[in-house]
């Protein structure tokens, strides 16, 4: 009778280990030269790697370049803007931006990784680089800002080089990008922004709900930096390691609905003279896995600062979610570009018009009356004709009842993942105390913009109402 | 055992040199010649499973469980054997050669 063997006896028991590349260690490109890098088992020698790399940016981000998007032409690249580009100091974003500074920048002759000696004209008239600073609520870390300006000016004198402080967010006198004829001091706190910054990150339940919300206020003060560079443009060094990373992540926090975003978006705003403008967020690298990445970083010399990254440790969904990635792209890395690739075929059903307060990305509506209609809350609500529990007095839970989902409020105008976040149980039994929890100033401003609305709005109907309305003498 | 050793040029780069002592640049001797396991009889020749092995225990300087997870690098972390991707070259298998160059990249930085 058949039988598996015991490695530890019988050496020929063991499965022999599968090399991590099909066929050969010839590069599957030229067929020439010995390979150096295995990519999602394909081999490609040093020669062929660069052209591929250039290849797969170009490929990602030339079609939207234009204002009207072409998926088959390359000719006459003109974007209708500026550049912004957001530098963490991480590898993706450092590997970004050398990539566009040798496209587009490069003089005509050659450099390591330049694939494009005849020159191409620069689709932008400015190009812009962004730090976002975070070292305010990282306890120790030191700020990068300076090391991160050096990469910058080392790669480009023409890429100007803007620094924003993640407390910007709270920041009323120096709102980025933000109309100023609606900046009222809403709160009567005199707090710093730092201090209102850290005021708002303790006030979230979760270690999950703080990551997911720096991420989010990372994600608008760029998306309002570019709107103050006039930028058509805003391009985000995330890998697809990192898209597939936050993709899951986002999923599991609740920000299915948004899943398109993760990868590609469109933000609109109004400008000063009320006119609509766009802003495009692309990804050029999520075609690119964190190995090239760091293969391209390696092999052109590049100084890499790091880029600081709040972890919540192992009771943050962003963390575990990083690690399951990177054991799986280790083992199994084609499964890696597989998620990536399959969320890409999903779509939501339906659409709305409607933008979530806190991240500005599409939302749901209806997210509290779904949650409520979820939730497992009292039993003063049940069949009066049938028996409760015996453990269950109704009189004493009929203040449970939650009062009825208010239109105006900040709540009913978040997405189901923000919802998620702000409202999950900490088991720890963490919640915040604080009555008066500074908001960041977008938020303000859009809520007095509702405000405002509704207030002109009933105006107008009275006055047009005016002249039917009888006198309360008569 | 014999006394042989294999002289080999280390480097670290992706913020895995805070580990070792925030340098970058490692020349080191290591025997030619080892145990297969610890504590065990049977030898083999160096490689580069015996190198992390090596690296952990003599210039490491803290966190361990950042560089190494079950006798072998953490996911997130690539090595290139001569400016090769060590899974051409046979991944904690490979023999390590006289004048070797061994780069440890941490991937870790994200985007």
């Amino acid at each position: 009778m058949a039988s598996c063997g015991n490695p530890d006896v019988e050496a020929d028991a063991s499965m022999t280990k599968r090399p991590k590349y099909d066929r050969n260690k010839t590069c599957v490109k030229c067929k020439l030269q010995t390979g150096n890098i295995v990519i999602r088992h394909a081999v490609y020698c040093k020669d062929c790697f660069f052209p591929l790399m250039s290849l797969r940016f170009r490929r990602t981000l030339e079609p939207h370049i234009n204002p009207n998007p072409q998926q088959h032409r390359r000719k006459g690249l003109k974007a209708s803007g500026n550049l912004l580009i957001g530098l963490s100091g991480g590898l993706g974003s450092s590997v970004l931006l050398d990539l566009i500074q040798k496209t587009y920048l490069s003089p005509r002759e050659r450099q390591q990784g330049d694939q494009n000696p005849n020159g191409i004209t620069c689709p932008w008239s400015k190009i812009f680089v962004v730090y976002v600073d975070i070292s305010g609520i990282m306890i120790g870390a030191p700020d990068k800002s300076s090391p991160v300006e050096q990469f910058v000016k080392r790669h480009s004198t023409t890429m100007e080089y803007i620094r924003v402080k993640l407390e910007d967010a709270f920041d009323q006198t120096r709102s980025p990008g933000l109309r100023k004829i609606l900046l009222k001091v809403l709160s009567s706190s005199t707090c710093s922004p730092l201090v209102s910054l850290k005021t708002y990150i303790e006030s979230l339940p979760t270690q999950t709900a703080i990551s997911s919300a720096i991420q989010a206020l990372i994600r608008v003060l760029l998306l309002h930096t570019a709107a103050l560079t006039h930028s058509s443009h805003l391009l985000l060094g995330t890998s697809l390691t990192s898209l597939s990373i936050s993709l899951i992540s986002s999923i599991s926090q609740g920000g299915g609905y948004s899943i398109r975003e993760e990868t590609q978006e469109e933000w609109t705003y109004r400008n000063q003279d009320n006119i609509e403008q766009i802003v495009r967020v692309i990804r050029p690298l999520c075609d690119v896995g964190m190995k090239e990445c760091a293969f391209w970083a390696w092999w052109c010399g590049l100084k890499v600062v790091g880029k600081h990254r709040y972890s919540g440790g192992r009771q943050d969904i962003g963390a575990l979610t990083r690690d399951f990635i990177m054991g799986l792209e280790k083992d199994y890395p084609s499964t890696v570009s597989t998620i990536a690739r399959t969320c890409n075929k999903l779509t939501t059903k339906g659409g709305t018009s409607m933008k979530c307060l806190i991240c500005q990305r599409p939302a749901q509506s209806g997210t509290q009356d779904w949650k409520q209609n979820i939730s497992i809350r009292s039993y003063s609500d049940i069949n009066p004709e049938d028996v409760p529990p015996g453990h269950v007095n109704l009189a004493s839970r009929a203040s449970d009842d939650l009062p009825p989902s208010n239109p105006h409020s900040i709540a009913s105008s978040m997405c189901y993942a923000c919802h998620t976040s702000w409202t999950s149980k900490s088991i720890r039994g963490r919640i915040t105390k604080q009555t008066d929890i500074p908001l960041p100033v977008w938020l303000k401003i859009s809520s007095s913009i509702s405000e405002e609305r509704r207030q002109i709005t009933m105006e107008s109907m009275r006055n047009t109402i005016d002249d039917f309305l009888l006198d309360s003498d008569s | 055992m014999s006394t042989d050793t294999v002289s080999l040029r280390i480097e670290f780069s992706g913020g895995l040199e805070l580990l070792f002592a925030n340098q970058r640049s490692h020349r080191i001797s290591i025997p030619a010649i080892v145990p297969k396991d610890d504590g065990d009889v049977e030898t083999k020749s160096a490689d580069i499973t015996y190198l992390i092995h090596y690296l952990r225990h003599n210039l490491l300087k803290e966190r361990p469980e950042l560089f190494i997870e079950d006798k072998t690098v953490r996911p997130g972390i690539l090595v290139l054997v001569n400016d090769t991707d060590w899974e051409l070259e046979g991944e904690g298998d490979y023999v390590l050669k006289d004048g070797d160059e061994i780069v440890f990249i941490s991937t870790l930085h994200g985007g």
